[in-house]
Parts: structure tokens; C-alpha cells; sequence
């Protein structure tokens, strides 16, 4: 199963705006992604309460794991993209960032 | 530590009414007015953060809280669950029940983490969507290992 580790950029870590459009963008994908913290286990991506309930918060490691099948490598890359930075702040040049 | 600790039974309703989202959150608010968790003021930075991103959490719950900027209004870490047995549209979601957190500093996320963790056992979340005493409610939010040590 293709992996990705990453370090959570925003400050609240995965809660509130950045959980959300987390949750938007992997329900986008062509592939299922789950997400980890630790040893735990790997719960949906796709999930506003499976988000939530990781607790991730700012700088903790997670690691997405996708579905082994064609756009893997691409939600994979999407989605670290997204964790990685900061979306807390609000910046029109993350998509969805201005969405109510 | 549970957040039944944060759930004062004077702060459940089983069995509000609201015709939309901005009314069962004045609802949500007032009950924290009413037990001196929040000031006033606490209930328009709710419907702030409400605007700015929904607190739809999925199973036909819904989160209300304030925004970073209303957290001086908050006088304790508290939590309000009332239940809307009708339901109310929540941005195209059906709440039946909501869980309203007052938080200074980053209380609301361990709260958040926790009720998230309850809410994924869909035997839970199914069981909270149909409980009609504050008894059953404060149940269900008790972890397990703490009725076993109030037991």
C-alpha cells in the first residue's frame, strides 16, 4: 500500500478549516486514503469524525496510506501537500480555503 | 479525563425545536448563558464560527462553539447537548443532535478528539441520536473506564 509521512503545518493541527478541507480533498480523489498517527490505526481520510477523532495536533507525524491503484501517488502527493502547510491562515491560493 | 465532567445535567434538552441552524445555535448558546459557563456575547462568536466553517460532524451531529476571538466570553469549559428531534438543516445535513462546547484555550480540541472517537462507533452514534433522557446522554459521553471507577 503506498505511504506518505508527513508533519501536520497548521496550527490548530487536523481540526476545524484545515480537518475540513483535508476531508474535501481526499473525498476527491480517484483512490481510498486512510490516515494514521503513530502505531494507531489507520482510520478514513475521507471522514470529518475519523479526522477528528486522530487528535492530530500541529507538528505531530501522520502517515497517508492509499489504496494501491491508479492517481495513488498523485492523492498521496495532493493530500501531504495540504497537510504540510498552513491552513489555518487563510490564503486564496489554497483551493477551497475561501469556501464557508 | 471524560467530558461528562464538562456535562452539567442542567445542560441537556431532549427536546428542543428550531426552524433553522441559527436558531438551534441561539439555543445552544443560551443554555451556556444559563449555566455561567459563557457570557452573552459568546453566542454571536458561535454563529461566527458557524459562517466561517460548519460544524457539521456527520451522524446527524452538529458541534457549535466560538470562535478564537469569543473565548473571552467563556467563564468555564462546559458542554450543552440538545436534541432536536425533528431535526434541523444543517447546510444541507440533518442535526438531530448538538453538542455545544465552551473552551478557553485549546480545551475544545481533547473535547473534539474525544466526542469524535465516541460518535465513530456507529452503535454509539446511533444510540445518542435516540436517547431521551439526560441520564442515557450522560452515559453515553462517560467513557467506559470512568463508570467503571464511579461504579
Amino acid at each position: 500500500m503506498p505511504q506518505r509521512t508527513v508533519i501536520i503545518g497548521s496550527s490548530q493541527g487536523l481540526h476545524a478549516r484545515p480537518a475540513k478541507l483535508l476531508v474535501e480533498a481526499a473525498a476527491r480523489q480517484p483512490v481510498q486514503v486512510l490516515l494514521s498517527i503513530g502505531d494507531g490505526r489507520p482510520v478514513r481520510a475521507d471522514s470529518m469524525l475519523s479526522v477528528l477523532s486522530l487528535g492530530a495536533v500541529a507538528g505531530s507525524t501522520v502517515t497517508l496510506h492509499a489504496e494501491d491503484a491508479d492517481g495513488a501517488e498523485r492523492a498521496l502527493e495532493e493530500l501531504a501537500t495540504l497537510i504540510a502547510a498552513d491552513l489555518d491562515a487563510p490564503d486564496p491560493a489554497v483551493p477551497g480555503a475561501t469556501d464557508a | 479525563m471524560g467530558e461528562v465532567a464538562l456535562l452539567d445535567r442542567r445542560a441537556i434538552r431532549v427536546h428542543e425545536q428550531a426552524s433553522d441552524q441559527q436558531m438551534a445555535i441561539r439555543l445552544c448558546g443560551q443554555v451556556l448563558v444559563d449555566i455561567g459557563a459563557v457570557d452573552p456575547p459568546y453566542i454571536q462568536a458561535m454563529l461566527e464560527r458557524e459562517k466561517s466553517i460548519s460544524t457539521y460532524l456527520g451522524e446527524g451531529v452538529a458541534i457549535p462553539h466560538g470562535t478564537t476571538a469569543g473565548k473571552d466570553a467563556v467563564r468555564r469549559d462546559a458542554l450543552a447537548v440538545l436534541k432536536f428531534p425533528d431535526g434541523v438543516d444543517w447546510d444541507g445535513g440533518r442535526v438531530t443532535v448538538c453538542i455545544a462546547i465552551a473552551a478557553r484555550g485549546d480545551g475544545h480540541i481533547a473535547i473534539l478528539t474525544e466526542l469524535a472517537q465516541i460518535l465513530s462507533d456507529p452503535a454509539q452514534a446511533q444510540a445518542l441520536r435516540q436517547a431521551t433522557t439526560a441520564d442515557d446522554i450522560i452515559h453515553l459521553l462517560q467513557p467506559e473506564s470512568e463508570q467503571k471507577e464511579s461504579a
